[in-house]
């Protein structure tokens, strides 16, 4: 490089010498018939040309940082918090206490519903009346008052002890531009208003219609004293739909009441069959009343809250018999349960108090005695506290998100499993007001009407409430979990499932099949990389790299699709002669470099070089060989018969396995002890020997050695067992066809040309005359190669190293189709994994654009450039540094 | 690499045990005057048993690799070799017919041995508790609902091979396995006859392949034609409001021409209809070994021979014919069967259209790093980026590809250009274009690797001559430099090509395929269609081994997929390394 560099330093002095020259009037002289100017053509091609290459050498800089700054614009928006869009304030002329408030998806409806059975729908962003009902409750006064998840369906409790149920939603329809009725009234630029319809204009040239519909049933006698708390449920399925209440009266009696409806598919009648139990009496003291009930869709648990601080869980499962399964307290001493709500999905239950706690529940299989079902209620999630009591609670239809409101009248957005405060709204007006709020089925506002008719609505944007860097890389407790946990489940069977957007388990798994690659790769790499540097014909080495070479091109589908589908189910079936083979084949070498140094001396100089290299691949053959014959009585004789049982800890102990785990480590251990003790002593005795003598001698040293080895790997094998250790449950559990040892073997592959070639370059670069000269002071080619040629090369081995790491953090389609992509964390090398690449490949050809998923998958990517980024640039840093050295060496 | 070490040179003082050894060697040695070369050495300093570890690391490699091509290249060849069809008679009773397609070792387990009789129970336990078993094809899907089925040695009583089993390739439902038990000709039963049946066959086949060519050439066109109009009427909406009277005027005319292609496509359809119904006029009742028969029209068969009355001719006859299918036709039975030329024409033209863009960006840069740039931090960077470039997973550049090229850049493309076509996205979405920018920004560091070192290797002198007569830079580089390192630089082009066309992850996501309805390159107007998605050889492999309802079924497909894709690459590889080494020997002494 350098080199260049002075020859282009070289060639423009000699361009600007030249000009010099030109000027003199010596030469002026003699040439004066031609000119001697550069052409401008020439000059004007010189230049643009530099300008072109400059600027087409900087744009790799460019792509390197577009690449990442595109990946970072993308992933940013997730991050970043929400945006208010404003607010509006209307008064209503409802006359009556407002019980309940409805809204529909485009927030430009909105209903409420008066104690004594007004409605009134009007028009949210400008408060104007759209139309009015009045529902003919005969008298009674509502009580208690509540409705299903998407809020169209209500039931009223009222002080005579009866329960209705209304239907008061939205519809919405199409209208096109031809058919619009004439006579409308102007709302505001986009609405327009006729009869009770509003007409908006949606982009296509159509109008969307919405009107709103209820519609009030005949009353049913449920007790005789006022109902105080009621929930409204429907579950089952579209074709089968179960309708069910539960209601609380003044006296704490719980009574449930389940409606199947069977429709007829001959007659298309409905059938409606409803039974109500009377549940168990709540335990209630003296001057303790229920403040909320709550009813989960299959009307299998009932909730309810009362204001001594305790919760009290019904088990309806068995719905003839209901149990009182559970009394739990939440929150401090005496602290009332001020309101509750399911999150959609009805698994987390939000509790919030007066001291203004807001607390989430998950009913979770723990085997405890002190309920009846052995499940209890776990707080699993401590959201941020409000300024005062709770009073509301209203859950969002889609997401994990609901809206509190407390006794200051603030208004809070939270979302739930991300575990923040998206929104923090603040009522006008008089606070102290009883209010009923509820979130737009979009999650993108929140309606809030006081008792006296005064409506405040926020709308909003929040495209990414459930993500934040807490959910992407800490432990997150989900629906259904014991603990926290990392877990990545982007998509689920149920609308209604949570995402769980944990990268942690990606980069886990991307690290260890990185780590199983290079425990394959880097030894075999490295020593193959040395071998044909020092150690064969340079004819030899001509043909061995090129081929090398030819396995870094080939497509790492074809070994995925290798691996998966041939290698996979053959380890399977013969993982016992693989991890023989482990064993066997290094054995086979050493016996044969053994026997090689019992040959004469003559014998040894004439086969030096393609003999012996062919005799070493024949030892590999013949032990594989070995190595598959023996499995069965290797695993027989180890593994009682079966190493795929004996993985999953049903049988056998762990003695075995760690038996061959600590047998490289015990063979060091022994080797290393012999030559502290008596290497000194043995290598005089050695020379003394004939070659061939002494080969015999060094053998049945290294016999010795091999066969201490083996009874003190066993040895502190069998003791590890004794102390009660396993390997199985830690880096060997049970078996999977698809797994780490099968991807690591196979990325090996992809990996070890690779680092195979870097190494072997970076060799090559040790100048000559080093060599030489160790070998002119006597040092044998293998001491040469040792403590000369290797330690000058070291960095940039350790950056051939890193480049090859790199690679297999990267590699893809090996491991889409070789690891089983189970995204969980675990070292044990049978088992399967999902790595960031794969994850990306599988998931993003189906990722909506700018949806959550879309961007985390993005940041997974952004996540793989960074680590690749890291680990290539010290890489690079430190081969520069290393070609520096050997220039000056 | 000698042996014979002279006790007078020891060992040099590696570590402090072997050190002192050889001093007392030596110190041993001298009073012995002329016996001083015996032939003895301290082992250790050979280092025999390391260097049969590195030794046999690389021959790992080797074996390794020539294991894996081998087995690529023997399954890949030996896929459309005819083999026999075996009738195998089990110890109950079962008949079943197919071809025996691998052979292997297992050891049946305890649940299996509990169910043999004592015979058979002998015989596994003769075998140490193994068995051989056969996997044979007994295809016919349609009627079994599985393709293969695993026979152990010990379940067999007698296997014959009958001559007059055939073996049907089907149109749909895969292979037939059985014999012929009726024939009708053009309405009328006939006695079965191979000949007959072979000549009436191919007359049926030309039938079947006449319609495939009136559905997808003329009835393709005009569809292509009636969207032209659809989209003609709409942007006619958008360009002058839906109401006025251009547009009105435009969308009547557009109409009448859709109506007209609906007239001829009536009549197409109907001379399709003609031809189906003399084709079901010609039938064959196929009988699978235990007497269930299928019923299909002749047309419907692709190609059938009895398999074991072939002699080596015949056999090398339908070998050949069935590469040619291979490699001239489109998939059928879901890529499973069939040819894959339209995943070789993809992936030709994918990486053509790479090159397009790779290599003057790949030789700009390294005429920068070498001609133009003062080595210094700036080099360092840009170096440092290359490397980058190279290293980054080839996933985050289809990430980048997707978000970047196809969302941002084709989203703005389709707003300005094809408005009308919207919601359907016309560049924003994955396409070949995509993909291979996609694969350029990848490949680049190799191009440019290869074109530095082309560069680098024209010599010296070279230049100066040039510059000493009076040429200016560019001139030197673009008569002298740039035509001698040509040849490097092609290689690197050759080597960007062959990493462009094994790479898959990132094209999952930029516009690769399992079935393209159409072809980049057709006869419409503009003739490429650099938006269209395409089929590629890598992902043809995916595809069929892993997402296809039987990867036993799909494998030999992915062997013969992988090994042309194999071929297609060590080619390009090796053509690649032999201009460069060739270059390397003109170069070696390059000064003049």
């Amino acid at each position: 490089m350098a080199d260049t560099t002075r020859t282009d330093a070289h060639s423009e002095d000699y361009g600007t010498e030249l000009k010099n020259q030109q000027s003199a009037a010596a030469i002026e002289n003699r040439l004066r018939q031609r000119s001697m100017d550069t052409r401008t053509s020439v000059k004007l091609g010189e230049n643009v040309a530099r300008w072109v290459i400059t600027v087409g050498g900087l744009l790799v800089i460019v792509a390197v940082l577009g690449i990442m700054v595109f990946l970072f614009r993308v992933v940013m928006p997730m991050l970043a918090g929400g945006e208010e869009l404003g607010s509006v304030r209307h008064q209503l002329a409802t006359d009556q206490d407002v019980i309940w408030i409805n809204g529909d998806e485009f927030q430009t409806l909105g209903s409420v519903v008066g104690t004594e059975g007004r409605v009134i729908t009007f028009h949210v962003p400008t408060g104007t009346e759209v139309s009015r009902e009045e529902f003919d409750f005969e008298g009674a006064t509502v009580t208690a008052v509540s409705g299903t998840l998407a809020r169209d369906r209500v039931a009223f409790g009222f002080d005579d002890g009866t329960v209705r149920f209304a239907t008061i939603g939205f519809d919405s329809q199409s209208t096109s531009r031809r058919n619009m009725p004439p006579g409308l009234t102007e709302l505001d630029e986009r609405d327009r208003m006729l009869d009770g319809r509003v007409f908006t204009e949606v982009g296509t040239g159509d109008f969307r219609t919405l009107s709103a519909v209820s519609e009030l049933g005949p009353s049913e006698q449920i007790s005789e004293f006022p109902i105080v708390a009621i929930d409204y449920r429907v579950g089952g399925t579209r074709e089968r739909p179960v309708l069910a209440f539960a209601t609380v009266d003044s006296e704490g009696a719980v009574r449930v009441s389940r409606s199947r409806v069977q429709l007829n598919m001959m007659t298309g009648e409905e059938t409606v069959t409803t039974t109500t139990v009377e549940a168990p009496p709540l335990p209630l003291e003296d001057g303790v009343s229920v403040t909320a009930v709550l009813l989960s869709g299959n009307a299998d648990r009932a909730v309810v809250g009362a204001d001594n601080g305790f919760v009290y869980r019904y088990d309806l499962r068995n719905f003839d018999d209901p149990q009182l399964a559970e009394r739990r307290r939440v929150g401090d001493e005496g602290v009332a349960v001020t309101a509750m709500t399911f999150l959609s999905g009805e698994e987390s239950l939000v509790v919030g108090s007066e001291d203004g706690s807001i607390r989430v529940y998950f009913r979770l299989q723990t085997g405890t005695d002190e309920t009846t079902d052995g499940r209890e209620l776990v707080r699993a999630r401590t959201h941020a506290s409000m300024p005062a009591a709770v009073v509301d609670l209203s859950e969002a239809q889609r997401h994990k998100e609901f809206v509190a409101v407390d006794a200051e009248g603030n208004v809070w957005v939270i979302h739930s499993t991300s575990d923040q405060v998206l929104f923090e709204f603040a009522r006008s007006g008089d606070v102290t007001t009883e209010s009923s709020a509820m979130i737009f089925p979009r999650s993108n506002g929140v309606m809030l009407v006081s008792q006296g008719g005064e409506m405040e609505a926020w709308q909003y944007r929040n495209r990414h409430p459930e993500v934040t860097l807490g959910v992407l890389f800490g432990r997150i407790w989900y629906e259904g979990y014991d603990e926290p946990t990392f877990v990545w489940q982007s998509t689920a069977a149920v609308d209604t499932a949570e995402p769980k957007y944990s990268l942690v388990p990606l980069v886990f798994g991307t690290l260890k099949a990185a780590f199983y690659a290079m425990i394959f790769a880097a030894p075999i790499a490295l020593m193959a990389a040395v071998y044909t540097s020092e150690f064969v014909h340079r004819g030899v080495r001509a043909t061995v790299k090129p081929v090398m070479e030819m396995m870094e091109a080939l497509p790492t589908v074809v070994l995925g699709f290798i691996a998966a589908l041939v290698l996979a189910p053959f380890v399977e079936e013969w993982i016992a002669a693989v991890l023989l083979g482990f064993i066997a084949v290094p054995t086979g070498l050493m016996i044969g470099a053994f026997a090689w140094q019992m040959l004469p001396a003559r014998i040894v100089l004439r086969y030096d070089g393609m003999p012996k290299f062919l005799l070493m691949g024949l030892s590999i053959v013949v032990t594989a060989w070995i190595a598959y014959n023996l499995g069965p009585l290797f695993e027989d004789v180890l593994f009682d018969g079966s190493f795929r049982a004996w993985t999953t800890g049903r049988i056998g102990t762990g003695t075995p396995f760690m038996f061959i785990i600590l047998l490289p480590l015990s063979y060091m251990a022994v080797a290393w002890g012999f030559r502290r003790s008596m290497g000194a002593a043995f290598s005089a005795k050695m020379r003394t020997l004939e070659r061939h003598v002494a080969g015999r001698l060094d053998a049945l040293r290294w016999l010795a050695l091999f066969f201490a080895a083996l009874a003190l790997s066993y040895t502190v094998a069998s003791f590890l067992t004794l102390i009660g250790y396993d390997p199985r449950g830690g880096f060997v559990d049970s078996y999977q066809q698809r797994n780490a040892l099968v991807v690591g073997f196979v990325m090996a592959f992809a990996v070890i040309p690779n680092i195979y070639t870097l190494t072997e370059d970076a060799l090559n670069s040790v100048p000559p005359h080093l060599r030489a000269g160790s070998l002119a002071t006597g040092a044998t080619p293998w001491q040469t190669a040792m403590w000369v040629v290797l330690p000058t090369a070291a960095s940039g081995v350790f950056s051939a190293m890193m480049m090859g790491f790199g690679r297999a953090v990267g590699e893809t389609m090996i491991v889409v189709m070789a690891a089983g992509n189970t995204p969980i964390m675990e070292w044990n090398i049978f088992s399967g994994l999902r790595t960031l690449s794969a994850n990306i490949a599988i998931e993003l050809p189906e990722a909506v654009k700018d949806s959550t998923n879309y961007r985390v998958l993005f940041l997974a990517a952004l996540t793989l450039f960074l680590m690749t980024f890291f680990i290539n640039t010290l890489a690079e840093l430190v081969r520069q540094r290393f070609r520096k050295r050997a220039f000056q060496l | 690499m000698t042996d014979i070490i002279d006790p007078k040179a020891p060992a040099s003082g590696a570590s402090a045990p072997i050190a002192t050894a050889a001093r007392e060697a030596v110190e041993e040695s001298r009073p012995q005057g002329r016996r001083v070369r015996v032939l003895s050495a301290d082992l250790s300093a050979v280092g025999e048993p390391a260097l049969w570890a590195f030794g046999g690391a690389l021959a790992l490699g080797i074996i390794l690799i020539a294991a894996f091509l081998a087995m690529v290249a023997w399954n890949g060849f030996s896929t459309f070799w005819p083999k026999p069809i075996a009738q195998v008679e089990l110890r109950d009773g079962t008949l079943l017919a197919g071809e025996p397609t691998r052979h292997n070792r297992f050891r049946p387990g305890d649940n299996v041995l509990a169910t043999l009789d004592d015979e058979q129970r002998a015989f596994v336990e003769a075998n140490d508790g193994f068995s051989d078993r056969t996997l044979y094809k007994t295809a016919n899907y349609d009627l079994y609902g599985d393709d293969f089925r695993w026979v152990a040695d010990f379940e067999v009583a007698e296997v014959t091979y009958p001559e007059d089993f055939h073996l049907f390739q089907r149109q749909q439902w895969g292979d037939f396995v059985g014999r012929v038990a009726g024939l009708v000709i053009d309405g009328e039963p006939r006695e079965f006859d191979y000949r007959l049946m072979q000549r009436e066959q191919s007359a049926a086949r030309a039938r079947f392949n006449e319609i495939r060519r009136i559905e997808q050439r003329e009835i393709g066109a005009l569809n292509h034609r009636i969207e032209r109009e659809r989209l003609a009427i709409r942007r006619a909406e958008l360009r002058h409001g839906a109401d006025s009277e251009t547009a009105q005027r435009l969308i009547a005319e557009a109409q009448a021409n859709i109506a007209a292609h609906q007239e001829e496509f009536a009549e197409l359809q109907a001379r399709v209809n003609e031809i189906r119904e003399i084709d079901r006029r010609y039938r064959v009742t196929l009988e699978e070994i235990d007497g269930r028969t299928v019923d299909t029209e002749l047309s419907q068969i692709v190609r059938f021979y009895p398999a074991n009355a072939l002699s080596f001719l015949d056999k090398l006859g339908i070998y050949v014919s069935r590469w040619w299918e291979f490699l001239s036709t489109e998939p059928r039975e879901a890529n499973t069967q069939g040819g894959v030329l339209p995943a070789i024409f993809g992936t030709v033209a994918m990486t053509m259209l790479m090159v397009v863009f790779v290599a003057p960006f790949g030789v700009i840069t390294a005429l920068y790093l070498r001609e133009y740039a003062k080595q210094g931090r700036l080099t360092s960077i840009v170096r440092i980026s290359v490397n980058n470039l190279a290293g980054v997973p080839s996933i985050v550049y289809g990430v980048f590809g997707l978000g970047f090229f196809a969302y941002t850049m084709g989203g703005s493309i389709d707003q300005l250009f094809f408005p009308e076509a919207l919601p359907n996205p016309t560049f924003g979405k994955g396409g070949i274009l995509w993909a291979s920018l996609t694969l350029a920004l990848l490949t680049v560091p190799v191009v440019i690797v290869a074109s530095e070192e082309a560069l680098s290797a024209v010599p010296r002198s070279m230049r100066e001559g040039s510059l000493a007569c009076g040429a200016s830079k560019w001139q030197t580089i673009r008569y002298v430099v740039l035509p001698k390192a040509l040849p490097g630089i092609m290689t690197g082009m050759i080597l960007a090509m062959a990493r462009g066309a094994g790479e898959v992850a990132p094209l999952m996501l930029v516009g690769v395929v399992k079935l393209a309805p159409a072809l980049p390159v057709d006869g419409f107007f503009p003739f490429i269609h650099l938006d269209r998605s395409f089929m590629h050889l890598g992902f043809h492999i995916f595809d069929v081994g892993f997402q296809s309802r039987n990867s036993e079924a799909g494998k030999p497909m992915v062997f013969v997929t992988t090994l042309l894709l194999l071929i297609l690459i060590v080619t390009m590889n090796a053509s690649a390394i032999f201009i460069r080494n060739r270059l390397k020997k003109k170069y070696a002494g390059g000064h003049f």
